[in-house]
Order: structure tokens, then C-alpha cells, then sequence
């Protein structure tokens, strides 16, 4: 009875927990479910015949990132697949065409020279847009994206239009990223600090010395663009006035290692030679979306309210008992979800109404089991114990195999699949949890508690044996 | 025992068995008919040999725009004039005001042009309807080959379980139940792509597997008593102990079947258009899975151990019980 008294007390403690978790943590909606659009990028092979490795991923995905950032996207995410593909979700997409034709092009990286004359207005523009990104960047990570999304725009609007208005400050010298053979950060020597180094092949490396050259000394700055947004500006010592820098470029600046990782990683990203292609969109109408979710909700909750019913009519107090424990099934699944972010899809929700029926199921095989018992004449609390001890193999096979097919689902499929998979194999793992936890305590609770029900087995059991 | 019905599933077993004969048969004929017609045994959707599907609704707030439901010869007469001739075109919805267009996959510029006719030639969409989904090739038969694979080795991480948990040969038998269920729900989508052009969809793979480790989930519970009263000091045949076995879970069988049923049921006749049919595999799985778990799996089980002659688990007690039995 003590024990009893201590589980519920736990129980209670736990759905408090999972109830706060709910409330601060919601569950993430899968792009089916909000609307948007899901990208799979392939990087293909290089017309030199060069494969792909995992590095060279990373860095399309770097630019790719940055052409998001050009959409004006809140929330979106990109991922590397495998070894050579990108998925990239964007929430709320309506022209999934405009994100395909930015997202699938080849990256351009190009270096030119400001044009003598133009420094003060170059200033005044680079200031403005390292200003707008500072702004975009803060919005973003506020947390609150979606609400932020209207003031993204405007700014993104406002960068873009200042990357057009800073590139013709700019004369192109056919230097580009082809030019590029390697990209990579390097500590300072002083050892505070980091720098870019940059290579360049045989002609980049003579254009570069001409630039250079030109620029040493004048305050005017060397313009890194990449698909024509200004991503670096350095300028150049007076000291390289008569040779020119024509190799082993190192770009230094006040950069931590992060700063200079990840403008390494853009100049490498636009110097690949690997063409990049849109294999897979997946587009949900945003409308299209809401409407599933609400059909599926309503779905799902008339779902969970008949097989309530069900169970309290069929298997009377204990179906009651089991109803609680069922509810607090659904609290705690849902918690998880958002604790270990699952990304609740269409079929995860499809997954995780599943899982209630398995749910129940336990709950069923506990009580055909409990009758049992109290048919061969056992005293109430006799049938309870013995009931979940013969039920439990059966619980345990059962839940393993649903567990074998799904850890089969989950390691080998993909989007979609992995979804449901993940769902029902939490589902099940809460289930064995609150079978053999809520039901048992609540059941026993009631036996030894209230000496009505104890006397009365026909509660449990229609034409019991008195 | 408090149970009246003295249900005795080994008795009729010829009769479950040229059941179960009967739609295997079927299935198999359903597939190569397809197999003829269409060149697959189901009919794939773009998920698994790629394409492009494009479903749009008109935009109902223009006015003037919904009057007319959409004919699929107008459509037809679009696509045909963007030389994407042989595609499928299917009109939705209530007042015919949705479209979805199967097509080969099409480059982003072909799709673009696509949208902008049938803006120009039927009405105005709406673009938040917009549905598209343009698969790869390679990305389809990734999914494919993933999705078997994945089918594959849940088989054989089943088969490895209740070999270790239960017997090699209840293994073997459990797997032949399932292949059963899976088996016969595939045959009638196969029929259902005959008849009404139903498409599988990855969807339709995860329902096969879920259906799988449902219909063991059911398996696994009978067995589980079998193996229980063979255990104890309950007298008689193997055709016996399984017939009692039945008997003692099909209270639980009907009422998980019912449970889980109910919610699938309400995903079927209220949920989103792309769970309908997941949902009717998952409903006719399950009812096979049951249906397998209780005439199949058992009574083949009690066959196969009655042919062998010998009981597992046999202790002197249960051999004396045995005697005293005959």
C-alpha cells in the first residue's frame, strides 16, 4: 500500500514534468503537415571526372545556405544526406519554383577590385549591410522567427538591394572561383587569433598580383562575392605596391576560429567545380497542410474518444483505470516526442494513433488475464498480481517483434518512413511503461483502498463468482 | 473453464486453409494480371520510378473562376500541347476544382511552363493548394530498394527473436502467417490499381511492415499461451492445447483488433486525402493479421507438431497427464 502510494506520487510527478514540457516545448510540425517545401540537392560529379567526398558537401552546403538566407526563409534547415546530397526544408515556401532555380544553380565566386573613386560610398554601403546581416541575424535567432518573419523580409529585401548596389562599385577582372585550388583557416603566428589562407592556380594567381598591386597602399578593398553578395572586403599593405600578392593569400581580420572556418568554407564552396541538382521536391501548399492537420486531429481524437469508450463499457472498472492510464499514455508520448524533437509528419501522427491501440492492447491482455483468475475462484488482489505476471510475456514478445520492425523502418528508410517508425517505436517504449506502471498501481490502489470494490468482484468481472 | 462456446479451430482446418488458399491464389492473379497490363504487379506511384505530380485547386475567391467544373479533355489538350501527351490527369473534389497531374519528371522550366498554361487555359489556382512532388529516378529507386531491404531484414530479425524466445519452427510458421497477410493486402491493392488506378506509395510499404508486426504481435500472444499450457499440467493432443489456447485469448484477439481498428477507422472515413488509403491497408492487414494469427498460424503449428509427433517441452508429469488422457 505504502509502495502503491509512492508509485502514484512518482507518476503524479512525472505528468507534471511532461505537462511543463508540452507547455514550453510544443511539438515540431513536419513540413507535410505546416506546408513548405523539401529540397533533396544532389552534388553531382565534376566534368573532370572528380568525386564528391563529404567535405565538399559541406561546402555546397555552406553556399547553399547562404542562398537560403537570399529567400528570406524563417526556420529553414538543411541537412547533409549521405555523402553527397543536401536536404533542405523550407516552412512556408509559396514560389517553390523561385527556391528551386536559386538553390540549384552552380555557386559563383568571384573576386574583383573597387573602382578608384567610389570608397566613400562603398563604405557608407558595406556599413549599412554589415549592419542589416548583424539585425537579420539577431531576428533569427530570437526564437521566435515566425513572428519575426514580415521584418526578415524587409531586411533581406534591403541586403539584397545593397549587394546589387556594392557589386557595381566593383570591375570584374575574370578572377573566379575556378581560379581557387584551396580555401582553408590557419591560427595567426602570433597565436591570437585566425586567418584565411587562400591558393590560387597559375592565372588566378597572376590576375590576383595585378589587383594587388593596384590596391596596395590605396584603402580600396579586394571584393569577395559569392553568387554576387559581398561576403569579404579586405584591402591590401602598402608593402605589395611593386610585387603584388600573387599566392598563398592569407586574409586576416579580427576572426576567431568560426569567422575564419566559415569564410574559408564559402570561398571553397564557390571554387568547387561540382554542379549541383534539385533531385527531389516534395512542395505542400500551405493550405493544403492545415487542412490535413485538422482532419487528422479530429481524426485521430474521435479515434482515442471511441476506444475510451470501448474500454470503460467493455471492461468496466478496470477499463476505467485503464482509460487514466491511457490519457497519461498520451501526455507522456507526446512529451517525449517533443523532447527527443520529433518532427511530427502525417504518418508519425499516424504512428503515434497506432501506438494508443497497442497501448490498449496491453491494457487487454492484463485484464483477460485478471477475469481469468477471478473465474478460477482467486481473491481480487490474488487475480491483479498474477494477471500483469501472465500477462507480461506476452506484452514483452509482442512489443519486441512491433520494436524489431520498426528499428528495421528506422535505420534503413528515409523521411517519411523514419517519421513513422520513430513515433511508434516510442509509442510502444511509453506503453510498456505505463502498462506496467499506472495500471498496475491504480488497479492495486483501488483493491486494497476501497474495501467496495474489494468485495465486489463483479466490478472486474460480470458473472464472477462471489 | 467459464467459456460455453467450445470453439475448436483445428477441427475445420482444411476449411482455413482453402480460405486462405484461395486469396493467395487470387492475390497472385491480380498481380500477374497487372504484371501484364502495366508491367509491375502493383501499380507504383512516382515515389519509387520518379516523376513529377502536380495537384492544384482553382482559387475560388476569384470570381467567375469556380463556375465550371474542370474537364479533363481541356487539360488534356494543355498537356499535349507541352508534349507531355501521355501524363494522367484526374479531376478532384467536390465541384471538380482540383486537378493532379502525373507526368515523367519534368525539369524545373517544363514544370514553371506547365503551371503558367493551365493558369492561362483553365482558371486561376490558388498557390497555398499547391501540392508538387518531383522525384528523381535514382532517389525513387533508392526508396524502393531501401523499403525491401527494410522489409527484408524485419523478417529476419522477427525469425531470430521468436527463435530464441519460442522455437525454430513457430518461427518459420509465424513468418508463413504473415507472409500471408502481407501477401493478400498487396493482391487487393494490386486490384485496386487494376480498377481504379490506386497507386503504392512509400506509404504503402510502411503500412506492410507495420502490418507485419502486428499480425506477429497477435501470433506471438497465442503462442505464448500454447507454449503456457503446454508448460503446465494441461492434459490432451497438441491439436488440444492449441484449440484451448485459441480460446483462451480470442477475447483479447477480437477486442485489440476492435481497438485498434476503431482509430484507423476514423483516419479512413475523416483523415487527409494521403492517409485514406494507408489507412485502408493498415485495416485490411490488421483483419488479416487476426484472421492468420487464430485459423492459420495455430492450427498449422498444431499440424506440423502432431505430424512430428512429438510435444516440445515434455515433462514425465505431462506424459503420465497424457496416458491418463487416452
Amino acid at each position: 500500500m505504502q509502495k502503491q502510494r509512492l508509485v502514484i506520487v512518482a507518476i503524479l510527478f512525472l505528468v507534471a514534468i511532461a505537462v511543463t514540457i508540452l507547455v514550453t516545448l510544443p511539438p515540431q510540425l513536419g513540413l507535410d503537415l505546416r506546408g513548405g517545401a523539401q529540397l533533396t540537392i544532389q552534388v553531382q560529379p565534376a566534368e573532370n571526372g572528380q568525386t564528391v567526398t563529404e567535405d565538399d558537401t559541406t561546402a555546397v552546403k555552406r553556399v547553399i545556405e547562404n542562398r537560403i538566407n537570399g529567400l528570406g526563409v524563417a526556420e529553414a534547415i538543411t541537412q547533409l544526406v549521405g555523402s553527397d546530397r543536401i536536404l533542405v526544408q523550407l516552412p512556408g515556401v509559396t514560389n517553390p519554383d523561385q527556391a528551386e532555380r536559386v538553390l540549384g544553380g552552380t555557386a559563383q565566386l568571384e573576386f574583383r577590385p573597387l573602382r578608384p573613386g567610389t570608397e566613400g560610398e562603398f563604405t557608407a554601403q558595406f556599413q549599412t549591410l554589415r549592419q542589416l546581416e548583424v539585425q537579420v541575424a539577431l531576428l533569427r535567432d530570437d526564437g521566435n522567427a515566425e513572428e519575426n518573419q514580415a521584418e526578415i523580409n524587409q531586411l533581406e529585401d534591403l541586403i539584397t538591394a545593397a549587394n546589387e548596389k556594392i557589386l557595381t562599385f566593383f570591375d570584374p577582372v575574370n578572377l573566379t572561383g575556378e581560379n581557387v585550388t584551396n580555401a582553408q583557416p590557419a591560427p595567426l603566428q602570433s597565436g591570437n587569433g585566425w586567418q584565411v589562407f587562400i591558393n590560387f592556380d597559375e592565372a588566378g594567381g597572376d590576375i590576383f598580383a595585378e589587383i594587388t598591386k593596384e590596391l596596395a597602399g590605396t584603402g580600396r578593398s579586394v571584393g569577395i562575392f559569392l553568387d554576387d553578395a559581398l561576403i569579404s572586403a579586405p584591402t591590401v599593405g602598402a608593402e605589395y605596391a611593386t610585387t603584388g600578392i600573387s599566392n598563398n593569400v592569407t586574409i586576416s581580420g579580427s576572426f576567431d576560429f568560426d569567422g575564419a572556418n566559415d569564410l574559408a568554407i564559402q570561398i571553397k564552396g564557390g571554387s568547387l567545380p561540382f554542379p549541383v541538382e534539385v533531385v527531389e521536391n516534395r512542395t505542400v501548399g500551405a493550405s493544403l497542410g492545415q487542412d490535413s492537420i485538422r482532419r487528422s486531429i479530429y481524426a485521430g481524437l474521435a479515434g482515442l474518444f471511441l476506444v475510451l469508450i470501448f474500454v470503460a463499457v467493455y471492461y468496466r472498472l478496470p477499463g476505467v483505470i485503464a482509460d487514466c492510464a491511457l490519457v497519461i499514455y498520451t501526455i507522456f508520448t507526446l512529451a517525449c516526442y517533443s523532447l527527443i524533437g520529433v518532427t511530427l509528419t502525417l504518418p508519425g501522427i499516424a504512428g503515434f494513433i497506432l501506438s494508443i491501440g497497442m497501448a490498449v492492447d496491453a491494457n487487454v491482455l492484463i485484464f483477460e488475464r485478471t477475469r481469468e483468475e477471478i473465474y478460477k475462484g482467486n481473491t481480487l488482489y490474488r487475480s491483479v498480481e498474477s494477471g500483469f505476471f501472465n500477462a507480461f510475456s506476452s506484452i514483452l514478445d509482442s512489443n519486441v517483434t512491433t520494436l524489431i520492425a520498426c528499428g528495421a523502418l528506422f535505420f534503413l528508410g528515409s523521411g517519411l518512413v523514419k517519421g513513422f517508425a520513430l513515433t511508434l517505436a516510442i509509442g510502444v517504449a511509453v506503453s510498456m511503461f505505463t502498462a506496467v506502471t499506472c495500471s498496475r498501481t491504480l488497479m492495486l490502489l483501488t483493491v486494497l483502498g476501497l474495501p467496495s470494490v474489494r468485495q465486489n468482484p463483479s466490478l472486474f468481472a460480470p458473472n464472477a463468482p462471489k | 473453464m467459464s467459456l460455453q462456446l467450445k470453439f475448436k479451430v483445428t477441427q475445420q482446418r482444411l476449411l482455413w486453409w482453402s480460405l486462405s488458399a484461395i486469396a493467395v491464389i487470387a492475390s497472385v492473379i491480380f498481380m500477374v494480371v497487372s504484371q501484364q497490363q502495366i508491367q509491375t504487379p502493383l501499380r507504383p506511384s512516382i515515389d519509387f520510378v520518379g516523376g513529377t505530380k502536380i495537384q492544384m485547386a482553382l482559387d475560388c475567391t476569384v470570381e467567375g473562376n469556380c463556375d465550371e467544373p474542370i474537364s479533363t479533355a481541356e487539360v488534356q489538350a494543355i498537356l499535349t500541347a507541352q508534349n507531355i501527351g501521355k501524363s494522367s490527369v484526374q479531376v478532384l473534389g467536390q465541384d471538380k476544382t482540383n486537378i493532379s497531374i502525373r507526368t515523367p519528371k519534368l525539369e524545373l522550366e517544363e514544370r514553371a511552363a506547365l503551371q503558367a498554361a493551365l493558369n492561362e487555359g483553365i482558371g486561376v489556382f490558388d498557390p497555398a493548394t499547391l501540392q508538387i512532388d518531383d522525384v528523381g529516378p535514382t532517389i525513387g529507386r533508392e526508396l524502393f530498394i531501401q523499403g525491401m531491404l527494410a522489409l527484408i531484414v524485419s523478417f529476419f530479425g522477427i525469425i531470430a527473436y521468436l527463435s530464441i524466445r519460442f522455437k525454430f519452427d513457430y518461427a518459420i510458421i509465424a513468418i508463413a502467417a504473415l507472409f500471408h497477410d502481407a501477401l493478400i493486402t498487396a493482391g487487393i491493392f494490386s486490384l485496386l490499381g487494376l480498377v481504379i488506378g490506386l497507386e503504392v506509395d512509400s506509404l504503402f510499404l510502411v503500412a506492410l511492415l507495420t502490418i507485419i508486426g502486428f499480425s506477429v504481435n497477435d501470433t506471438v500472444v497465442i503462442y505464448d499461451r500454447i507454449r503456457e499450457n503446454l508448460d503446465s499440467e494441461q492434459a490432451g493432443t497438441i491439436s488440444d492445447i492449441v484449440d484451448l489456447s485459441v480460446q483462451q485469448t480470442l477475447g483479447r484477439s477480437i477486442n485489440t483488433t476492435t481497438t485498434t481498428l476503431l482509430p484507423l477507422l476514423a483516419i479512413f472515413l475523416f483523415g487527409g486525402e494521403t492517409l485514406k488509403f494507408f489507412a485502408l491497408a493498415l485495416i485490411i492487414g490488421f483483419l488479416l493479421g487476426s484472421y492468420s494469427s487464430i485459423f492459420l498460424a495455430s492450427t498449422l503449428l498444431a499440424w506440423w507438431r502432431g505430424r512430428n509427433g512429438n510435444l516440445p517441452t515434455v515433462t514425465s508429469e505431462s506424459v503420465d497427464n497424457i496416458d491418463a488422457a487416452q
